[in-house]
C-alpha cells in the first residue's frame, strides 16, 4: 500500500524535516516517518531508504545524539534527541528556507515573472 | 561517537544499525496489522516498501565516514591472500623488490649516517665549522694566530675549538704507530665528552707550562693497554717524549670530523711533543690546524660569518701576509662525520654512487613491471567475473593497486634487514667509530618505504592500468620494459667489466720503475721545524751512512716518493690549446736509478746542478711532438730540457693521462725530502739496520719506514674493493636482468600458446615459430644495449681516474659485458620457449 510522496523533495529539505520533528522530544525513527506522514496529511511519505542514511548522517554531525530506550509496546528502539549543536543548525536552516520560500513566492507572484 | 570510536566499533554499530531497522519494520507490518492486513500480507507489502535492507544499511555505513578506511583493509587483506596464493610469484617480486631497495637503502644509509645524523656530542645543532676561503685559495686550515684572535673577539662564538693532525707518532718504541690529535683544551669539555677513567683536558690545567699529559682514545686503552684501569697516571712514551695518561675517553665519544684519533694531546704542548715546531707562535705556519666553533645562543650562521668576515680585515692589519686578498670564513655545519662537497675539481662521488643505485631500483622497478604484467596475463578471467559481478572499475583499480603496494612495503621490509646486515659488515669491517650504529633511524624508514612505494607505483600502475581496461596489447610497455632493463644491466656491467680490467692491469702491468726492493725513509723534518741548511746536513748524512751498508745498492732523495705518498702534487700546460696534466717531483740525481727508470735521452742531474728539467717520454712527445727536446728551454722558465725518461705511473697508478717531469731540489725542498733506498736483496731484512742508522743522527726525529710494495698493495686493494664493489651490483644487475627477462618472455609464449600449438600441429619449423615469438623482444634488446652503452661511455669520463691505466673505451669491456649480457639473455629466453615446444598440442588445443 505503499503511497509514492507527492513531492520531490528538494535538496537538504528531508534534513530540516527530521531535525524539526526530533526537536519536539525523543523519537525514534519509525515515529518520525509517521509524524511527518501525518503532518503533511499524507503528502509526503519518507522512505526507508532515505530516512535512515540521513538520521545516521545527522548522528556522526552531532545534531542528533541516539539513545536506546523501550517503545510504549516494550520493544527496544533507538530514540533520536536534538543536541545543542542541532538546535541551531535547526534555527540556521528553519530561516534560510523561510527566507528561500519567501523568494521564490515573490519571483513567482510578481506579474511581470508570469509565464504568457 | 567520533571518528575513530566509529571505526573502531565496528561490530557494535552494525548490530544496532540491524536493531534498528528491525524494529522499522515489526512497527510498520504490526501497524498494516492493525489496519485490517492478515500477518502474511502485511509482511509481503512492508518487505515491498522496504526495498533492498541491504542497500539502506550500505547507505547509513558510508554516512559514517570511515569505510574508505575499512575498504583499504579489506583490499589490503584480500592483497595479502591473494599474494599467498601464488607464493613463487610473490616471493620472486619481493625478492626482486628487496634487492632494488636494499642497494639504495644501503647506499642511503651509508651516507646518513656520514652526513645526516650529528655526531653524539652535546648540543650537535651549534656545533660549527670554520674554514677560510678566497677566490684564489681553499684552506681547510686556520692559522693559530687568528684562531686565538677570532677565539678573542668573535662575539657570535660562544667557544672556539681547534685540532690539529699530525703524522703518526711512534708509542713506547712500538713498530706500530699511533694518530695522535692535538687539541684544545676546552674539546672535550665542550663537546660534552666524558672519561671512561680518569678526566678528559681542562682548559685551566693543561696549558702550555704544565707537565705533558695525554688522554687516550677508549679502543687504544683496549688495544694496548688491555683496558687497565691503572693506566691513568702513568707515563707512556710518545715520539720519544714521555707524557702522563690523565684519562680514558668513553667507547661512544665522537671527536670532530671524520679521523678518529688513537689519542688527544694538548694542542697548547705542541712544540713539547714535536721538537722545532711551533705552530702557534708562528703566525705563517704550514700544518693544518682545524678550527671549530659552537655558535652563541640565536645566533646564525650567516651573521657569525658576516663577524668573522670584518674581524678577518682586520687581522689583515696585523699579519698582512697571513691574511689572504678577498678572505672570507665559511662556517658550516660541524657536528657530522662527513661532508660531501661538490665543486669543481672534486669527482661527483654522490652523483655516481647515486646513479648506480637509481640503476639497480629501475631494473628491479622494470622487473616488478614484468612480473606484475605476465601475471595479469592470468589473472584476466578473474578480473573478467569481477566486473561481471558488478564490481566498479575504479575499484578494481584500487584493489590491485593496493595489492601492489602491498608488494612495495613487503619489499621494502625485506630490504631493511639486508641492507642492515651489510651495513654492520661495511662498519665492522672499516673500523667504524663504536657510536656509529646500523640500525636504520627515521630517515632510513622514511627513505625505504617511500623507495617502495614509489617503486610500486611507478611500475605497477600501467600493468595495472591496462589489466582493469583489459587491454591486450602491452606490447609497447613490454618494449619499454625489456630497453630499460638490458641498457641499466649493461651500464653495471660494462662499468664492473672495466674496473675488474682496471684492477689486473694495475697488478700485472709494469708500473714503469721497480718497487719491490725499494724503502723509502721519510725522516718527518718538516714537523719538526727543520731549517733547510740542517735539513740537507741531516739528509747527506743519512745518505752517505746508509751507501755503508751491505746490500744497500742505491741510495737518493725526493720530494715526493712514489707509491707510499700520501699528498701528491700536481700542475698542468696548455700545448696547443690541449691542458697536458704533470706530476712534478724533485729528486736527486740517483733517483732514476734507485727506482730503475730508464734514461731514455741526455743525462741525469749533476749534484748541485740548477736551472736543469728531466722530462717523461710522454711529456716530452707532448710538448715537441717532432723536437729533440734536448737543450729546449721549459715554457718560460731558465730550466733547461736535459734529458728524457721512461714513463712511470709512480705517483698516482690510476693515472695514465698524467705525464711526469722532475727538478732538482731547491734549498726550501729538503725540509720535505724522503730517502729511497735499493737494496739487492729483501728490503725488510734491513729494516732495523736503516731505522738504527736514522735514529743515530737525530734522536729527534722519528723516521717512517715503509716499503714500496706495501704501498703498491694499498693501492691496489683500494681497486680491488670499488671493482667488487662495482661487480657485486653488476651481478645484482644480471641477476635482477634474467628473473625479469624470465617472466617476459614466459609471458609472450603463454600469450602465445595456442598459436604455437596450432602452428606445431600445422607441422611448423620450430626456428620459424621461435623467431616469431621473439620478434618483438629483438628491437628494445638492441636499444637497451646501444643505450647502456652510450651512458656508460659517457660516465666513464667521469671515472677515468678510477680506470687504472684502462681507456674508458675499453673495447674488451664493452665486447664482453654485451656478450655476458647477451648469452644470459638468450638463456633466459631458452628456457620458456623450451617448454612451449614441449606441449601437448591437443589438450592446449581443447583447453582453450
Amino acid at each position: 500500500m505503499s503511497t509514492p510522496s507527492k513531492f520531490d523533495l528538494p535538496q537538504g529539505t528531508l534534513d530540516l524535516l527530521i531535525l524539526r520533528v526530533v526537536a519536539l522530544g525523543p523519537i525514534h525513527g519509525y515515529a518520525i516517518s509517521q509524524h511527518i506522514q501525518m503532518i503533511s496529511k499524507e503528502a509526503l511519505q519518507i522512505q526507508q531508504g532515505s530516512l535512515y542514511p540521513a538520521l545516521h548522517r545527522l548522528e556522526n554531525k552531532n545534531f542528533l545524539v541516539a539513545e536506546w530506550g523501550s517503545t510504549e509496546t516494550g520493544r527496544e528502539a533507538k530514540f533520536y534527541r536534538l543536541t545543542a549543536k542541532g538546535r541551531t543548525q535547526l534555527k540556521a536552516e528553519t530561516e534560510s528556507w523561510e527566507r528561500l520560500t519567501e523568494v521564490v513566492a515573490m519571483i513567482l507572484q510578481h506579474p511581470l515573472g508570469e509565464p504568457s | 561517537m567520533n571518528w575513530f570510536q566509529r571505526l573502531l566499533k565496528t561490530a557494535r554499530m552494525e548490530k544496532e544499525l540491524d536493531v534498528e531497522l528491525r524494529f522499522h519494520f515489526e512497527a510498520q507490518v504490526a501497524d498494516k496489522i492493525n489496519a485490517g492486513l492478515t500477518e502474511a500480507e502485511a509482511r509481503r507489502a512492508t518487505r515491498l516498501e522496504f526495498g533492498g535492507l541491504e542497500q539502506i544499511k550500505q547507505d547509513c555505513r558510508e554516512s559514517r565516514g570511515t569505510l574508505w578506511l575499512v575498504s583499504i583493509v579489506q583490499d589490503l587483506r584480500f592483497g595479502a591472500r591473494i599474494l599467498a596464493k601464488s607464493p613463487g610469484f610473490s616471493v620472486t617480486a619481493i625478492l626482486v623488490l628487496a634487492l632494488g631497495i636494499g642497494v639504495s637503502t644501503l647506499a642511503f644509509s651509508l651516507y646518513n649516517i656520514a652526513s645526516l645524523q650529528s655526531i653524539p656530542v652535546r648540543d650537535p645543532a651549534t656545533v660549527v665549522r670554520i674554514e677560510r676561503r678566497s677566490p684564489a685559495n681553499i684552506n681547510p686550515g686556520v692559522p693559530y694566530a687568528s684562531i686565538a684572535y677570532y677565539r678573542d673577539n668573535a662575539k657570535s662564538l660562544s667557544a672556539v675549538m681547534a685540532t690539529m693532525g699530525v703524522a703518526p707518532l711512534v708509542l713506547n718504541h712500538d713498530e706500530q704507530r699511533v694518530r695522535a690529535t692535538f687539541v684544545s683544551s676546552n674539546y672535550f669539555s665542550e663537546l660534552g665528552g666524558t672519561a671512561a677513567t680518569g678526566r678528559l683536558f681542562d682548559a685551566a690545567r693543561d696549558d702550555a707550562a704544565s707537565a705533558p699529559v695525554c688522554v687516550l682514545s677508549y679502543r687504544l686503552w683496549q688495544r694496548k693497554f688491555d683496558s687497565d684501569p691503572s693506566i691513568v697516571g702513568k707515563a707512556i712514551n710518545l715520539g720519544g717524549k714521555p707524557a702522563t695518561v690523565i684519562g680514558v675517553a668513553s667507547e661512544t665519544f665522537a671527536s670532530l670530523g671524520s679521523d678518529s684519533p688513537d689519542l688527544w694531546l694538548p694542542l697548547l704542548q705542541h712544540s713539547y711533543f714535536v721538537e722545532g715546531s711551533k705552530p702557534l707562535a708562528d703566525p705563517k705556519f704550514e700544518g693544518l690546524i682545524g678550527m671549530w666553533g659552537r655558535l652563541a645562543p640565536g645566533v646564525s650562521r650567516s651573521s657569525a660569518e658576516q663577524e668573522l668576515l670584518s674581524l678577518t680585515n682586520q687581522l689583515r692589519k696585523i699579519y698582512p701576509t697571513v691574511i689572504w686578498d678577498h678572505e672570507y670564513i665559511v662556517v658550516s655545519p660541524g657536528a657530522h662525520f662527513f661532508t660531501f662537497e661538490g665543486g669543481p675539481g672534486r669527482p661527483p662521488l654522490l652523483e655516481i654512487v647515486g646513479l648506480l643505485v637509481f640503476l639497480i631500483l629501475a631494473i628491479a622497478c622494470a622487473n616488478l613491471g614484468g612480473l606484475l604484467m605476465a601475471r595479469g596475463a592470468g589473472r584476466q578471467r578473474e578480473i573478467q567475473l569481477r566486473f561481471d559481478l558488478g564490481a566498479r572499475k575504479l575499484r578494481v583499480f584500487r584493489q590491485l593497486l593496493t595489492e601492489n603496494l602491498l608488494l612495495g612495503l613487503l619489499g621494502s621490509l625485506a630490504a631493511l634487514p639486508l641492507s642492515y646486515g651489510v651495513l654492520r659488515l661495511v662498519l665492522l669491517y672499516s673500523n667504524a667509530p663504536a657510536w656509529m650504529s646500523a640500525l636504520p633511524d627515521w630517515r632510513v624508514f622514511l627513505f625505504t618505504s617511500a623507495m617502495g612505494f614509489v617503486a610500486a607505483l611507478l611500475f605497477g600502475l600501467l600493468p595495472t592500468l591496462q589489466m582493469v581496461r583489459q587491454k591486450k596489447n602491452r606490447s609497447l610497455w613490454h618494449q619499454f620494459v625489456v630497453c630499460a632493463q638490458v641498457g641499466a644491466s649493461c651500464v653495471l656491467l660494462i662499468l664492473a667489466g672495466l674496473l675488474v680490467r682496471a684492477t689486473l692491469h694495475t697488478m700485472y702491468s709494469d708500473p714503469g720503475f721497480g718497487y719491490e726492493r725499494v724503502l723509502s725513509i721519510d725522516p718527518g723534518m718538516n714537523g719538526h721545524g727543520f731549517a733547510s741548511a740542517q735539513a740537507q746536513a741531516y739528509l747527506d748524512q743519512l745518505q752517505n751512512r746508509l751507501r755503508t751498508v751491505p746490500g744497500v745498492t742505491f741510495v737518493s732523495i725526493a720530494r715526493t716518493p712514489p707509491l707510499v705518498n700520501t699528498t701528491v702534487t700536481t700542475t698542468s700546460i696548455d700545448v696547443a690549446g690541449r691542458r697536458i696534466m704533470i706530476y712534478p717531483n724533485w729528486v736527486s740525481p740517483e733517483f732514476f736509478q734507485t727506482m730503475q727508470i730508464p734514461m731514455l735521452r741526455g743525462r741525469s742531474f749533476r749534484q748541485g746542478e740548477k736551472n736543469a728539467v728531466i722530462l717523461s717520454e710522454s711529456l716530452a712527445r707532448k710538448r715537441w711532438p717532432s723536437e729533440d727536446p734536448i737543450g729546449k728551454q721549459w715554457e718560460k722558465s731558465n730550466n733547461v730540457v736535459i734529458g728524457v725518461v721512461g714513463n712511470t705511473r709512480a705517483m698516482e697508478l690510476n693515472n695514465t693521462d698524467a705525464t711526469e717531469m722532475y727538478y732538482p731540489p731547491s734549498a726550501d725542498d729538503f725540509p720535505e725530502m724522503s730517502v729511497l733506498v735499493r737494496t739487492a736483496g729483501d728490503p725488510n731484512t734491513l729494516t732495523p739496520t736503516i731505522k738504527a742508522i736514522a735514529g743515530s743522527i737525530d734522536t729527534g726525529l722519528y723516521p717512517t719506514i715503509t716499503p714500496l710494495t706495501a704501498g703498491f698493495r694499498k693501492n691496489v686493494s683500494q681497486a680491488e674493493q670499488i671493482a667488487a664493489i662495482v661487480s657485486l651490483l653488476g651481478g645484482i644487475a644480471i641477476f635482477l636482468a634474467v628473473v625479469g627477462l624470465l617472466g617476459l618472455v614466459s609471458y609472450a609464449v603463454s600469450q602465445r600458446t595456442k598459436e604455437i600449438a596450432i602452428r606445431l600441429a600445422l607441422g611448423a619449423d620450430r626456428i620459424e615459430i621461435f623467431t616469431a615469438v621473439l620478434h618483438r623482444f629483438a628491437w628494445p634488446v638492441l636499444f637497451g644495449l646501444v643505450a647502456g652503452v652510450a651512458i656508460t661511455a659517457g660516465l666513464s669520463q667521469v671515472l677515468r681516474r678510477a680506470l687504472y691505466g684502462i681507456s674508458g673505451l675499453d673495447p674488451i669491456s664493452y665486447m664482453g659485458a654485451m656478450a655476458i649480457l647477451i648469452a644470459i639473455l638468450a638463456a633466459a629466453v631458452l628456457l620458456p620457449i623450451r617448454r612451449a615446444f614441449q606441449l601437448d598440442i591437443a589438450r592446449t588445443l581443447h583447453f582453450e
